[in-house]
């Protein structure tokens, strides 16, 4: 009886220790994990979630689930599409691709469709369309604001956010606001600078537009995207010529420039 | 040393009898043609790299198979000494009942790492074969050729072998007291359920306004529910070995090992008072 005890005794102080040392473990391993909490969990709840976290084949149930989805985007069924969409982002946060199409179709499709369900472009009012395109832009607006937190490849996601400010929302300043922060991302097209200071530039904030395209030209985009660097200097010129700025605070003239 | 002596022919019989079982060969050459078959279904993958979509798919099958071959293998042996009596002669003689489950244990563990071992060097040589051929592709287009590294791949294949021997400690301690085959093998498949969502009981429980009650039961979870999540590192191994911190492969195996360690001196402890 007493070896019995002593077995008992050993046994949980080792499940202590496994706990202890488990907490230690995990702490380190989680970052190298898609992170799923509790309210993914629950927007997924019976679609195939629980196989992908619980068999270990998350990516693949993510695909799987995309497929899905396209068949509901065929029949043009919202709420289908966009939940079996948002479990693809949720199953394989990391992958750009669901985060970016997912926003595309919510910002662009969803709205077009639920005003042919409600009667069509000619017999809907045109500010209730407008109101249903503005909805739904924040929405996408809102899932691709999730996927540039979680994904690995931020800067696409923040353009195609401008892309719906600018277009559906009209929002300019708004657009700006992302394509800049697309800029600012280590993974940036040589676009997103450009695309900033335009939208910025049209949104009436001319000066602040040249200001910021100036220093993020002078620190980055000549280094980093030196094929670039002229086009993106001739912008920068008529932005000058335009706001007849003094010689002195334009940008220095380049060796190679004509 | 008879005591290793005799705990190491348990565990030698054990697996000689596991390995001719037609679930482990039904369950190895599946997996071993669905692992090596992965890179036909990439017409599948979306959102990632081919390479990623093969490792996951490799991964989760091993996973999938694996866990169910440790609780039915662990059960089943287990039950089948018991039900057709040999236990009773086996434990007449000068053998202990913490050898005799030691033994049992340690020879389903040792078919854990022949499963392992197996599906690791199919799934290697489809990533590093598939690898190769991205690389060519990559140099072509000049863009930066994906990465295998084998040596992620055997530490993988460790943790990976140390979650099947969690798990079948697991199915240990429920069979030592369970009376059926079938209990111990639903509790088996449960209790790697409960494993693989331990982490969100956590995340549930030990929130920062949580109470002295919710705290203590993730605790006790923590404690006495083996997170299996955190073996789940395969992909980041192979494919990302610069994202895996340097420590956290090693703390995984540490925790793994007592939770293992744990469950079998329990399940010894159950077993030595259990009426045969």
């Amino acid at each position: 009886m007493s070896q019995v005890r002593a077995l008992w005794a050993v046994g949980t102080v080792l499940l202590a220790a496994a706990g202890a040392s488990t907490d230690r473990s995990w702490a380190a391993v989680r970052p190298c994990i898609p992170e799923l909490g509790p309210r993914q969990l629950e927007l997924g709840a019976g679609q195939g979630v629980m196989l992908g976290v619980l068999g270990g084949l998350r990516t693949v149930m993510a695909d799987v689930s995309w497929l899905r989805s396209y068949v509901l985007w065929e029949r043009k069924d919202q709420a289908g599409s966009e939940a079996l969409m948002r479990l693809a982002c949720t199953l394989d946060p990391h992958a750009r691709y669901f985060w970016e199409q997912t926003g595309f179709a919510v910002g662009l499709d969803m709205a077009n469709w639920e005003i042919r369900r409600r009667g069509g472009y000619a017999k809907l009012p045109k500010e209730i369309q407008d109101h249903l395109f503005t909805t739904y832009a924040r929405k996408a607006i809102a899932i691709l604001d999730e996927g540039a937190r979680v994904s690995r490849s931020r800067a696409p996601l923040l353009i195609v956010a401008g892309q719906l400010a600018e277009m559906k929302l009209k929002d300019l300043r708004l657009a700006a606001a992302y394509y800049r922060t697309a800029a600012e991302c280590d993974d940036a097209p040589w676009y997103a600078a450009r695309f900033s200071a335009r939208t910025l530039w049209g949104a009436g904030d001319r000066r602040e537009a040249y200001d910021w395209f100036k220093a993020h030209w002078l620190s980055t985009l000549r280094i980093r995207y030196q094929d670039k660097a002229p086009d993106d200097l001739a912008e920068i010129r008529m932005m000058e010529d335009a706001l007849l700025l003094p010689l002195a605070v334009r940008v220095p003239r380049q060796p190679w420039e004509r | 040393m008879q005591s290793m002596r005799r705990i190491f022919w348990i565990a030698r019989i054990t697996f000689l009898e596991a390995v001719r079982q037609r679930l482990f060969s039904f369950l190895l050459l599946l997996g071993a043609a669905l692992a090596g078959s992965s890179v036909a279904f990439r017409f599948l993958n979306f959102g990632q790299g081919e390479l990623k979509f093969v490792a996951d798919f490799g991964f989760g099958i091993m996973f999938l198979f694996g866990s169910l071959l440790a609780v039915v293998m662990m059960a089943q042996l287990l039950f089948a000494e018991l039900d057709n009596r040999t236990a009773m002669t086996l434990l007449a003689k000068p053998l202990g009942r913490s050898e005799f489950l030691l033994g049992k244990f340690l020879g389903v563990w040792a078919v854990m790492a022949v499963f392992v071992l197996l599906l690791c060097a199919v799934l290697g040589a489809v990533l590093l074969s598939r690898a190769s051929e991205l690389a060519a592709l990559a140099e072509e287009a000049g863009r930066t050729a994906p990465v295998v590294d084998g040596g992620g791949l055997v530490v993988f294949a460790v943790l990976q072998w140390l979650r099947l021997g969690v798990v079948s400690a697991m199915t240990l301690l429920v069979s030592a007291g369970a009376r059926t085959f079938l209990f111990s093998v639903v509790a088996g498949m449960l209790a790697v359920l409960g494993g693989q969502l331990q982490w969100l009981a956590q995340d549930l429980l030990a929130k920062d306004d949580a109470g002295v009650f919710q705290r203590s039961l993730a605790w006790f979870a923590t404690r006495a529910v083996p997170n299996l999540q955190q073996f789940n590192i395969g992909d980041a191994l192979v494919l990302d070995p610069a994202s895996v911190p340097p420590g956290a492969p090693s703390a995984a195996i540490l925790s793994g090992f007592l939770h293992l360690t744990a469950f079998v001196v329990i399940a010894c402890a159950l077993f030595r008072r259990r009426e045969i």
